[in-house]
């Protein structure tokens, strides 16, 4: 129990996590001012919205708690087996010097602060796009999307919900930082050595430290804030990632996106906010199954993959067939 | 409290604070020096048993033959291969000291090996196993006869066709196959045995000291640490061996520096360096060494129990392990040298500049990884698939300019070069080679990390496990 508290509760208090206490005030302070000065409400109905017995304490908000406890248990037990960055880092930078036959350095002719610089933007971007495609892909592949339903079955948003996820997808999320972080920083420090450091407030990267300041949170809560259409075209905003988890079907599909939406707006899948009605959140037309259950949470996405994979499966030698006695 | 009972409490306390403020400012460090002769046959006037000169004098008949395999004017040189073999394989009286000579202020005691221990030579005690390292399947003994011939042919010890630095290649390897291996697989291992010397017998009939004071004291000597080296920093007993620091060397004062007791060899060295980094090997290896000489002397000339003998084998485990260490930080530290080299050379052939020097410095440093990596093959215990790759990794030589390497050697003993590896790829190799090394002996110091900053850099971006959602 120690370690299992030892596990989760540091990240209040660790500012490279959405969940650092500092960003959930730095949200709270948002979304009270967003409810005042947009919404135009009163400052007690802001906070009964905020804290709202549903938003907390609703079977869908247990369900991302228990989620989160049980899989800090599962991730300790995995974690020795993923793909590690340090594995990627050291094959990168094995494969370059393979590449350019040696390691020209050209870390004399730029100064300092650019490398670094360009390092923690490249890192921040590369990132951002990483999960576009792999967000992407746990929606339009079934065998991925019967796994990260899970976190679609949210039928309330709270910062917690960020949580709401099905060991498989985690599995997915560690392999695609590990390939992120280890392409990066093998490739930055093959060409510039040690000149290349992350810039960084309080031990977190500048841009991931700015997007959580300004309200990450808010991704997964009752207030939706909106920005101003242009900037909905690169910066995603709560609002957008609402509509991401609405069950209306012209939202299905929409919003991949973390920190920024251009990679939505390049590839076809974005969808501006719109001053509308609070949206329905959770899955349209798959009601069949309780998914705030444990059952529904762990053992249903495995039981829908492998009819999914039996299916598939079950399709090749019938093709193969079709091919002989055409 | 009662008021009778607080004086004499009072007291205890004081007492007991006095005794550790004085133990503790003025405490001896502790030396390896002086044991009482316990051998109860021995009825000389000798008080102290401590006892390993032979062991000071293959140091430096060591230090001499690699400052002779540098004397080579490029032609074959017979006269110098005889003067080297006679420092190698020779026992007879009249060798000089060439190093460590006395050096301005730093003077040393003794001009001629004599003066230390008489008939000692290197190739008697030369590691007689394969040296799958080095190509031609020779033994160890064959090796060094080998390159000694080699080395008096080559100009200041260096072949440029082949990349091999022979002062260097010689001094690393004897480093290991003559003091590592006698001590850590002799002295340290068999001769620890309980019919194998014992200690309720003197080592040999007439000596002063018993069996297991000797074994002991032998393997301390190859070694190489002063006997005061637990009174020195990692950077005093460094600067020792770089006569660099005559007041902390002549510890007995007398204005001269004792070769037997007072100077810094071999592995001791090595031990320094890394320690200068943090590490503790140096003190590690000489408390050992101490704590088990101090444990033979108080078994009285009685033969060690059972319970005694197994203290004895931990410290000569400690002494194995952190030694292995020792070397495999050297190994570690010129496997990223020849890396820096290799970039450097990259950089000078790119503007055709004159490489020369260069390539003269990548060789040394080669020559020392080599030496270091055979070194660690002569312990008597089989690396297994670790010591495979090794090897494999770095191979009989250098990568050289054209993409060439040591093959082999011909019927008329002559080293071959072929193939065609790049040295980008060589450098590959650097970076395995550090990381294998770094796994298989858990080493601390690791001096020229090739990839410790992208380590660091890797830790800044935190943990890359997420169980979070987007």
């Amino acid at each position: 129990m120690q370690l299992w508290i030892g596990e989760w509760l540091p990240a209040f208090f660790n500012p490279q996590k959405r969940i650092f206490w500092g960003y959930l005030l730095s949200s709270l302070v948002i979304a009270l001012l967003w409810l005042r000065l947009v919404d135009k409400t009163t400052i007690f109905s802001s906070a009964k919205r905020i804290f709202d017995r549903q938003v907390w304490i609703s079977r869908s908000a247990m369900a991302d708690y228990k989620v989160m406890l049980i899989n800090t248990m599962l991730m300790l037990l995995v974690s020795p087996k993923i793909l590690a960055k340090a594995t990627v880092a050291y094959l990168v930078f094995d494969s370059m010097h393979m590449l350019f036959d040696g390691r020209p350095y050209i870390s004399s002719i730029l100064p300092q602060w650019f490398i670094a610089f360009s390092f923690t933007l490249f890192l921040f971007l590369l990132d951002d796009f990483a999960r576009y495609w792999l967000h992407r892909w746990l929606h339009k592949v079934p065998i991925l999307w019967s796994f990260h339903k899970v976190h679609h079955s949210a039928t309330v948003l709270n910062p917690f919900t960020v949580f709401r996820t099905h060991p498989v997808e985690a599995i997915l999320f560690s392999i695609r930082s590990a390939l992120v972080q280890g392409i990066t920083a093998a490739v930055f420090f093959f060409f510039f050595g040690d000149q290349v450091t992350l810039m960084m407030v309080l031990g977190a990267s500048i841009f991931t430290f700015a997007f959580n300041l300004l309200g990450s949170n808010l991704r997964h809560s009752p207030v939706s804030v909106r920005y101003w259409k242009t900037l909905e075209l690169i910066l995603m905003s709560p609002a957008q990632h609402h509509i991401h988890h609405s069950t209306a079907k012209e939202h299905i599909d929409k919003n991949f996106g973390v920190a920024l939406s251009v990679w939505d707006w390049m590839f076809g899948s974005l969808s501006l906010s719109k001053n509308e009605d609070q949206l329905r959140f959770g899955l349209s037309g798959e009601q069949s199954f309780d998914y705030h259950s444990l059952k529904g949470l762990y053992l249903v996405p495995f039981q829908q993959a492998a009819g999914l994979f039996l299916r598939l499966f079950s399709r090749i030698p019938l093709s193969i067939y079709q091919k002989h006695s055409a | 409290m009662k008021k009778s009972l607080m004086r004499p409490t009072l007291t205890i306390v004081i007492l007991i604070a006095t005794s550790l403020i004085f133990g503790c400012v003025f405490a001896k460090p502790e030396m390896y020096s002086s044991f009482p002769v316990t051998e109860k046959s021995y009825s000389g006037s000798k008080k102290d048993s401590t006892s390993y000169t032979g062991q000071m004098a293959r140091h430096v008949l060591h230090n001499s033959l690699k400052k002779l395999a540098g004397k080579g004017n490029g032609k074959p040189n017979s006269a110098l291969k005889a003067k080297m073999l006679s420092y190698y394989s020779g026992k007879d009286a009249g060798r000089e000291i060439i190093d460590p000579t006395s050096k301005g202020d730093f003077k040393i005691k003794q001009t001629m090996v004599d003066q230390i221990s008489k008939g000692k030579n290197l190739k008697g005690k030369t590691y007689k196993g394969i040296i799958n390292g080095f190509p031609g399947q020779m033994t160890g003994p064959e090796v060094f006869e080998f390159m000694i011939d080699k080395a008096s042919s080559a100009k200041k010890g260096f072949d440029p066709l082949t990349g091999y630095n022979y002062p260097q290649l010689i001094s690393k390897f004897m480093m290991g196959a003559v003091f590592y291996s006698q001590a850590v697989d002799n002295y340290l291992d068999e001769k620890l045995a309980v019919d194998n010397k014992p200690n309720n017998k003197p080592y040999k009939k007439g000596k002063h000291y018993t069996g297991k004071e000797h074994v002991w004291d032998e393997a301390f000597g190859y070694f190489g640490a002063p006997a005061h080296a637990m009174a020195l920093s990692a950077k005093q007993a460094y600067g020792i061996a770089k006569k660099k620091d005559m007041k902390v060397a002549d510890a007995n004062g007398d204005g001269a520096v004792d070769l037997y007791t007072e100077m810094t060899f071999a592995h001791a060295y090595y031990a320094a360096d890394s320690d200068k980094t943090g590490t503790k090997y140096m003190h590690t290896i000489v408390g050992a060494f101490i704590k088990g000489r101090q444990l033979i002397t108080d078994a009285n000339g009685a033969a060690l129990t059972d319970q005694q003998r197994a203290k004895l084998m931990g410290y000569a485990k400690t002494i194995k392990t952190n030694w292995a260490k020792v070397i495999a930080e050297a190994a570690f530290k010129y496997a990223g040298s020849c890396y820096k080299d290799l970039e450097k050379l990259r950089t000078i052939v790119e503007s055709n500049g004159d490489a020369s020097k260069a390539f003269a410095a990548y060789g040394k440093h080669w020559g020392e990884l080599k030496g270091f990596l055979m070194a660690l093959e002569t312990s008597g215990r089989d690396l297994g698939e670790a010591g495979v790759r090794m090897n494999r990794l770095v191979g009989f030589g250098p990568v050289l300019l054209g993409g060439g390497q040591v093959t082999g050697i011909d019927s008329n003993g002559n080293l071959q070069t072929g193939g065609n590896r790049s040295m980008g790829e060589y450098q590959v190799h650097m970076i395995k080679l550090q990381k294998l090394l770094g796994d298989t002996f858990d080493l601390k110091a690791r001096k020229n990390d090739v990839t410790s900053n992208m380590a660091g850099l890797l830790e800044t971006l935190g943990s890359s496990l997420a169980a979070e959602n987007d």
